[in-house]
């Protein structure tokens, strides 16, 4: 079935040559551009890449401070957790995936959680505990492969949280800048 | 003796390229060239102990995946004319370079060696002949499968491929009006000089040849016969493990044939531009004769193959470049472009050639 599109064509793409031509050039732009740009990726000196498709599994993104990953506890330098279980993550988690047991310690923070846990299968990467967090206890981290088989082993535990101040630092300064009008 | 054993090492040298290098390899490059063209990665997870050579391993992957396969034949399909069109489709492909010069001729020990397999004197009408045989492979796979779909796909295709060759034959009229001959290694040797090639003499034969070509080959932007998004994949539906490679090596044989034809007529077969055999053999006098041609040999081989390999790279791009053409639109083509086209230049290069007389 022939259908009437009403197009009309000039003379020049008309006759079909030309276009086919300007169509080539696209292509085989693209086509040389990779062909030499993946060169210096292979050889990790992409400071300045050409092409921007990664070469995924031995490749991977370092993402921006503002990409939220999974939560996880910010432990400081003297080895403890910054949570003090005051328990405000977990109402406002809005897929209620936060499950906190707080308990007494002879710290000066005098509370801290006895068990900390975030059911992943149900977490939304909102955010919502890290901007209502008073202490910067739970930050957004930027692991985003979290995928498993097993539901099991998407119920993270404390000790599976905890992740030292100096690998969240990016995060950290820019939760301070963009909440900052709280002033806490 | 002596004849015996160099056409036996120049059928092993034709052979062995096509099948060992060309018909593997394509399947990588296309894989490849297409990612590449389309900003993706590409084949690139085969790997043997950890070396994955930028997916080259994933030809002898897919060679294992199709042996291990299981050979199916369709209930009340016909059994001998279903494993017979695979044959019927491959052989054509490869009997076609059995008249296509890759090199010239050349005294090796005191021995005239002319680079051909069989320098027949009718070599063009033999490679027309041979390449319309593949058209009963295709109708046959279709109609022995005993399915609509692969029927459709043969009828598509038995149409499309008849009616590209009527086009496919006038449109190297004109070639052989200019050179004189049905030879092919005169047709090569006629191109020593830069502007007596093919391109300059008959540039509007070579866009329709190359045009008539690729429908023959049925590729895209023809490839109606086997129209993925419509019949499935046409013609070798029913096929699976060795005899569906067999379609896919008869497919990749032809573009390595349509490339070293357009080589051979349209872009010089082994010369180089401006650079003479002469001048190659006063530059290597300090040498014996039969060594300065073995090494005059290699040179040409070697830029035959590269002419080659950059049509075949072409081919790839406008297979990866253009969209699918309608049914009738390759019809309209083919018949009322295409055929008037390549008469009215028949007519002017035989006006052109009696005026320079």
């Amino acid at each position: 079935m022939i259908v009437n599109r009403n197009i009309t064509m000039t003379w020049w793409e008309r006759i079909y040559l030309p276009e086919i031509f300007r169509g080539i050039s696209v292509t085989s732009n693209h086509f040389f551009r990779n062909l030499i740009g993946f060169i210096p990726a292979l050889l990790n000196k992409d400071k300045k890449r050409k092409i921007f498709t990664l070469y995924y599994p031995d490749e991977k993104v370092e993402f921006p401070p503002a990409y939220r990953g999974r939560p996880v506890l910010v432990v400081d330098e003297n080895g403890t957790e910054r949570c003090v279980a005051c328990g405000l993550c977990e109402i406002v988690c809005p897929a209620k995936c936060i499950e906190i047991q707080p308990d007494e310690t002879e710290l000066e923070k005098e509370r801290y959680p006895k068990s900390f846990s975030i059911n992943m299968a149900r977490c939304i990467f909102c955010g919502f505990c890290e901007e209502v967090c008073p202490k910067e206890a739970i930050v957004m981290s930027d692991e985003c492969e979290i995928a498993d088989l097993d539901r099991n082993k998407m119920f993270y535990k404390k000790d599976q949280l905890l992740i030292s101040k100096n690998k969240l630092q990016k995060r950290l300064n820019y939760i301070k800048e963009i909440y900052g009008k709280w002033n806490y | 003796m002596e004849d015996f054993l160099i056409t036996t090492a120049k059928v092993l040298f034709i052979f062995g390229l096509n099948m060992g290098v060309f018909a593997p390899l394509l399947t990588w490059v296309e894989r490849k060239q297409s990612a590449l063209m389309q900003d993706r990665i590409g084949a690139n997870r085969a790997d043997i102990l950890g070396f994955s050579m930028i997916g080259l391993f994933h030809p002898i992957a897919d060679a294992i995946k199709m042996l291990a396969k299981e050979d199916f034949i369709p209930e009340g399909a016909n059994k001998i004319m279903h494993t017979l069109s695979p044959i019927i489709c491959v052989v054509p492909a490869l009997l076609t370079f059995a008249v296509i010069p890759f090199g010239g001729e050349y005294v090796i020990g005191g021995k005239h060696i002319k680079l051909v397999i069989a320098d027949l004197d009718v070599g063009l009408i033999f490679i027309f002949a041979i390449s319309s045989l593949a058209t009963y492979g295709t109708v046959i796979a279709g109609w022995s499968s005993n399915n609509n779909w692969s029927l459709l796909g043969s009828l598509r295709a038995s149409a499309q491929m008849i009616s590209y060759e009527v086009a496919m034959g006038f449109t190297l009229v004109g070639v052989f009006m200019v050179y004189g001959s049905l030879q092919l290694t005169q047709i090569g040797a006629a191109q020593e000089s830069f502007f007596r090639w093919g391109i300059f003499l008959q540039p509007l034969g070579f866009f329709m040849f190359l045009a008539c070509a690729i429908a023959e080959n049925k590729r895209a932007p023809f490839d109606v016969a086997e129209g993925e998004s419509e019949i499935i994949a046409g013609y070798f539906l029913e096929y699976s493990g060795l005899k569906f490679g067999m379609f896919y090596m008869a497919e990749f044989l032809e573009i390595v044939t349509i490339s070293a034809m357009v080589t051979t007529l349209f872009f010089g077969a082994w010369h180089i531009p401006f650079i003479s055999s002469a001048l190659i053999l006063s530059m290597l006098s300090f040498l014996n004769e039969t060594l300065a041609n073995i090494i005059l040999m290699l040179i040409h081989i070697s830029v035959f193959w590269v002419k080659v390999i950059f049509f075949i790279w072409f081919q790839m791009t406008i297979r990866w470049t253009l969209p699918r053409f309608r049914y009738d639109q390759i019809m309209k083509l083919g018949w009322k472009i295409l055929l008037p086209l390549s008469l009215a230049n028949i007519l002017v290069t035989g006006i052109v050639i009696l005026i320079l007389q």
